[in-house]
């Protein structure tokens, strides 16, 4: 039974239980003889030379799991691979990173990796469209672009020989402002088809990242760069970025609409619900949740309580139940 | 704690601006507080709480010792925190160490009084055994398992909670002993004493950020502060010590308006604290 850090009383232990429960049967079987613990031995056949990869060890002529997880066989090769790992990037994924340093010619990012990630200069589209060569200039306003402890959305290039390098030549990629980074293990995101969410009814822009990060922010139109003018700039300089000199009454004009965060609060509450439960994070259940604490009419606040919790589990096994009957 | 980026301060300020945070409370809510008593059987008395991420534990142990020659009615209590390394990479190590030295101070200032006891919220002429040669000494002991901001009001609640659990053993002292030599205690293991913690005030920290105050902030509302005030508030609603943080200077009058602020949270959070201690206290005797 997974351990979930919710205060419960007696009855809502039972109910959250047996929800549980529901769920796990409706789950298909994986292949029990392939899951393994620490200290059981793999059948292996010994006279083909076998690979002994991640997660193996080698006792007494037997080959041993180290891990707890499943065994996956490629050609030769053994290894174990267990079900709750840290982000592994492959090539395409959408993650959403924290810039930690402005370096050379590219930033460096933290994704929730072993390593952190590179976005080169060059991997990215300048700010006035324009295609061309980075200039020494544009190094030197690189600042202007992103700065230490800006959020940025890009996509996985793939590993070149001094580490992990991102892409962000779309325009739906770059800076994300305005809005709350929520962290939630990266096992409950799934590679799917789409991670850019717009949820048009409550004008927010909801960003899945596969490595965990998960990014409910204000709506941003996404510009298209062909269609729009050329700005001509004077003589290039080298920029200084604008720290905020702003007063505090322009500051509060300039503040988020109290409907557009009450759906901010909403989604992200909704986020935190299903990343304590230890639900698989997809854009059909947020929006259940979210309709769920609407139609109940909750405070937001009271959506991080035990009681909501507990409805949220329970209505999640019943639409997983009355999907399967469905097929 | 890494940074945050402008356009997530800017959110910030304005859920503060607007009463609606980031996880949907307003200003002067507090997360959900749990209580745990007697987490730790050696000592006297023990809690634990959590404040949503943030837990705590405080333990109580009591000690035969002999009271300071300026104050020989009183016993001695001495506060002592320490924070964790598994709370934040950042305090293993020596690193937690300015932390923990600002937090004792912080409650010294709020639970003690002045040097001569006057005005502290724990009583400690009932500590006093023998007048001038026999007292308590009370150790409170404080440990920051994990933080996510709020750690002076976790830490005052704790020791509420720790305190009202504390039993102290009952002492009797063996009478016709001369006036100058040291008299005979029997300890007994049997009988306890609950201390007497109706006069033991609750900690408020209120956080200043822009031009509204906030009660019970992350560490995100934290960074984006210019200067905290933590105000201790006991039944009575009299204040008992006031520590302020941070660098920017304050009127007067805003120290005086988040004070009546204070006393109005302070009388919903000291019900809420005394419910839930009760309750955990229940639970533990079952």
């Amino acid at each position: 039974m997974r351990e979930i850090q919710l205060q419960l009383s007696q009855t809502q232990k039972v109910r959250l239980q047996k929800a549980l429960e529901h769920l796990e049967s409706l789950s298909s079987k994986v292949n029990s003889d392939a899951s393994v613990t620490i200290a059981d031995s793999i059948p292996v056949n010994h006279e083909d030379g076998v690979l002994k990869g991640h997660g193996t060890a080698d006792l007494e002529g037997e080959v041993v799991a180290t891990l707890c997880g499943v065994v996956e066989r490629v050609n030769k090769l053994v290894y174990v691979r267990t079900l709750r790992s840290r982000y592994k990037p492959e090539v395409g994924d959408i993650v959403i990173g924290r810039v930690i340093e402005v370096a050379q010619k590219r930033w460096r990012l933290d994704i929730n990796y072993s390593q952190n990630a590179y976005l080169m200069l060059s991997a990215m589209n300048m700010p006035d469209g324009v295609q061309r060569r980075r200039t020494a200039l544009d190094e030197l306003n690189m600042r202007c672009i992103f700065e230490e402890a800006d959020v940025i959305c890009a996509e996985v290039r793939g590993f070149q020989q001094d580490g992990l390098h991102l892409q962000a030549r779309s325009q739906k990629y770059g800076k994300l402002s305005t809005g709350q980074l929520i962290t939630v293990t990266p096992y409950l995101v799934k590679r799917q088809k789409q991670h850019f969410h717009h949820l048009e009814q409550y004008g927010i822009d909801l960003i899945i990242g596969c490595n965990g990060f998960i990014w409910v922010g204000e709506h941003v139109e996404v510009r298209d760069d062909m269609v729009e003018d050329q700005v001509s700039q004077s003589d290039p300089q080298v920029l200084i970025p604008n720290k905020n000199s702003v007063s505090l009454e322009e500051q509060e004009k300039n503040y988020t609409a109290l409907e557009t965060r009450k759906h901010i609060c909403r989604a992200a509450n909704a986020v935190r619900v299903l990343s304590t439960l230890g639900f698989i994070i997809t854009l059909e259940i947020i929006k259940g949740v979210i309709d769920l604490s609407l139609s109940m009419n909750l405070d937001i606040h009271d959506m991080l309580g035990s009681e909501f919790c507990v409805l949220v589990a329970e209505k999640e096994a019943e639409r997983r139940s009355s999907n399967k009957k469905k097929r | 704690m890494v940074g945050l980026s402008l356009g997530e301060q800017h959110f910030i300020q304005g859920g503060i601006a607007q009463d609606l945070r980031c996880d949907g409370r307003k200003r002067l809510t507090y997360r959900p507080i749990h209580v745990e008593t007697g987490v730790i059987p050696q000592a006297n008395g023990s809690a634990r709480i959590r404040i949503g991420a943030t837990e705590v534990i405080a333990s109580v142990k009591a000690e035969l010792g002999k009271p300071s020659l300026s104050q020989p009615d009183k016993g001695k209590v001495f506060i002592y925190i320490d924070c964790s390394s598994t709370a934040e990479p950042a305090f293993e190590g020596r690193g937690g160490e300015e932390l923990s030295a600002e937090l004792s101070t912080a409650l010294h200032c709020c639970l003690l009084g002045a040097k001569s006891g006057a005005g502290a919220g724990i009583d400690r002429t009932s500590l006093v055994v023998v007048e001038g040669k026999i007292c308590w000494d009370l150790y409170i002991d404080g440990l920051v398992v994990s933080s996510d901001g709020n750690l002076l009001d976790a830490l005052g609640a704790a020791i509420k909670a720790a305190l009202s659990n504390t039993g102290i053993p009952s002492v009797k002292v063996t009478a016709g002993a001369a006036s100058d030599e040291q008299p005979e205690v029997d300890i007994s293991d049997e009988e306890f004493l609950q201390f007497d913690t109706s006069g033991v005030p609750v900690i408020i920290t209120l956080t200043k950020v822009g031009r509204e105050y906030i009660v019970d902030a992350t560490p995100e509302e934290e960074s984006q502060m210019s200067s905290a005030i933590s105000i201790s508030v006991n039944k009575k609603g009299h204040i008992c010590g006031i520590t302020k943080r941070g660098g920017a200077g304050l009127d007067p009058s805003v120290i005086l308006d988040m004070v009546s602020v204070a006393q109005y949270v302070s009388g919903k959070l000291m019900n809420k604290l005394d419910s839930e201690i009760a309750s955990a206290e229940a639970e533990d005797e079952s």
